[in-house]
Order: structure tokens, then sequence, then C-alpha cells
């Protein structure tokens, strides 16, 4: 790059050509965010399906795992400005995307928990209360209120920002996964809640933990030849 | 009647960043220099002219008590970068 005198019309544009080429191949994202929530969210909900199949405990919710992820996300976010040298343009729209997926869920959480107390509160107020009915003469059983086949709004959501994420990046792995996940989710409603979980995991890992390998991969190829 | 070639860009380091920065919304001066394969004071002296030209923004500030070096591109870079290659395709007859 050293030459500034003589150069012709054909090497400019194919200067241009080169950088630009550069510029776009310049930056992979390391997998790792990717990797981390695929597992824990396909962990957690795999964890809850067999909890359910086979009905046991382990002392504590699955789910905060969930939460607990968070901690390392935000250790991975700060080294990851670090190491990242430009920023492209469709950077911070993806970062939006994930920002309100993840307000999103949040969001669903606290309507998971809410929503049936509160209900129960209500119709303890008009002095009814939700009964389940046998029809083979065994007992009526009260039950409490419920949100039916969340699960599947669950899967709905991580379809959304990997689908997004996936056509701005041009990324057909993530746009794939997403395109599954929508297929997931029309299976979640016709199949059990404890089925939605399993259905989950394989949402998580369709979506973020595959795509997390070959980001990983391609993250990997393009250190060891910068270095 | 061939467009004169902007003289500012017609310059292969100074095209090369152009080109670099035109793909990009932001780049450090580092990541500049590592695609651009110049010395750090060729580049240094390039960028100066583009940004006295007003093709590029030159943002200075720390990061991790490091001095670091932002460039962009504004607004008035991007015309000059656009009339230059409409120039260039008239020339190559594109």
């Amino acid at each position: 790059m050293a030459k500034e005198s003589t150069f012709s019309e054909q090497e400019s544009l194919q200067l241009i050509a080169e950088m630009i080429k550069k510029a776009k191949g310049s930056y992979h994202d390391t997998g790792i965010g990717s990797l981390l929530w695929g597992a824990v969210v396909a962990i957690a909900s795999g964890v809850n399906f067999l909890q359910r199949e086979y009905d046991f405990k382990l002392g504590f919710d699955i789910w905060w795992l969930v939460l607990a992820a968070i901690i390392p996300q935000v250790y991975i976010s700060i080294q990851e400005k670090k190491i990242k040298k430009a920023k492209l343009y469709d950077d911070d729209l993806v970062d939006v995307v994930w920002l309100v997926f993840g307000i999103s869920i949040f969001a669903m959480g606290f309507y998971q928990n809410f929503v049936p107390v509160q209900t129960e509160k209500f119709i303890a107020e008009e002095g009814w209360t939700l009964m389940k009915h046998y029809s083979d003469g065994r007992p009526d059983e009260v039950i409490r209120p419920f949100t039916p086949s969340l699960y599947s709004i669950y899967i709905l959501l991580y379809a959304f920002p990997t689908m997004v994420t996936g056509m701005v990046k041009k990324f057909a792995p993530m746009k794939l996964g997403a395109i599954a996940t929508y297929g997931l989710f029309i299976l979640s409603l016709f199949t059990e809640s404890r089925y939605d979980m399993l259905l989950g995991s394989i949402a998580a890992l369709v979506c973020w933990f595959i795509p997390g390998i070959i980001l990983r991969k391609k993250y990997l190829r393009q250190v060891s030849v910068n270095v | 009647m061939f467009k004169e070639l902007d003289p500012i860009l017609h310059s292969q380091l100074r095209l090369a960043v152009m080109s670099l920065l035109i793909s990009v919304k932001e780049a450090e001066f580092t990541f500049i220099k590592e695609k651009t394969n110049a010395t750090a004071g060729n580049l240094s002296v390039q960028v100066q002219k583009l940004k006295d030209a007003g093709y590029i923004e030159v943002i200075k500030q720390f990061k991790d008590n490091y001095p670091q070096t932002t460039c962009k591109v504004t607004p008035e870079g991007v015309k000059a970068f656009e009339a230059y290659v409409q120039a260039l395709q008239q020339y190559l007859k594109v």
C-alpha cells in the first residue's frame, strides 16, 4: 500500500472491491453467546421435561440456570466489545433485537407467575373455584388457574430474534434454525405441555447451539488466519 | 466529457481507507492499519488528509487507559466516494 503515484482506474476499482470484501469479512461473532444460551435453555427445558416425565425434583428450579447465565453473558459482551475493532451498520439493530427479546422473555416470566395468582384472587372474590371434573366418577379436584401451553409462546419468541439475526447477518444456520423453530411452535400447539418443554429444548439447540458451533468454528478459523 | 477524478481519493492508501470505512459504521485506527498493511506514520498522514477534506471524522478517546482512535466516514465523504466511483465507471465504461 506504499505506492501513491500511478495507479489506473481499473486498479482503483479492484482496490475498492478488495477493501470492501476485507471489511465485510473482517468480523465474525465469537459464537460463545450463542453456545451459552443454546446450552442453558436446552438443558433447562430438557431437565424440566424429564422432571415432568419421570416425576422427580431437583431441589431447585432449573430455570434459575437461565437467570444465572446473565452473569457470564455480561462478561462475554464486555470481552467481545474489547476485541471488536470495527462496528458494522447492522450491529446496533441486532443488539437491540436481542435486548428486546430478553425483556420480552422476562416479561413472560412475570406473566407466567402473576397471572395465575391474580386470576385465583379474582375468582375467589367472585366466590367460585376452578374444578377438575372427571367423567369416570372420580371425585372432583380443585385446581389452581394456570396459563395453558405457555411454553409454545416461548418457542415462538425464540424464533423471532433468531430469524431477524439470520436475515440481517445473512447467516443461513440461524434462518434455518428459526424456520425449524416455527415448525416446533406449530407442533407444540398439539402436544401436552411437558412435551412442549422437550420441543423448547430442541428449539434452543437449532436456534442457538448449532449456529453457535458454526460461528465458533468460523471465528477460530478467522483468528488462526490473522495470527 | 469525463469527470475529473477526486485527487483526495485517487491515492491508493486514502482510497483503501475510504473503501474500508464506507463498509462499516466505524473502525479503529488499528483495524484500518491491519487491513491496509500501511505503516502507522503513513496512515496517520493520509487519515489527516481525509479528515481535512471533511471526508472522515476522527474520534480520539481512551479505552481501558489506552488511547484509541476511531474513524468514521462523513455524509460528505459518502458523496465524494459515490462521485469517485461514478467517475471511475465513466472512464471504464462499466
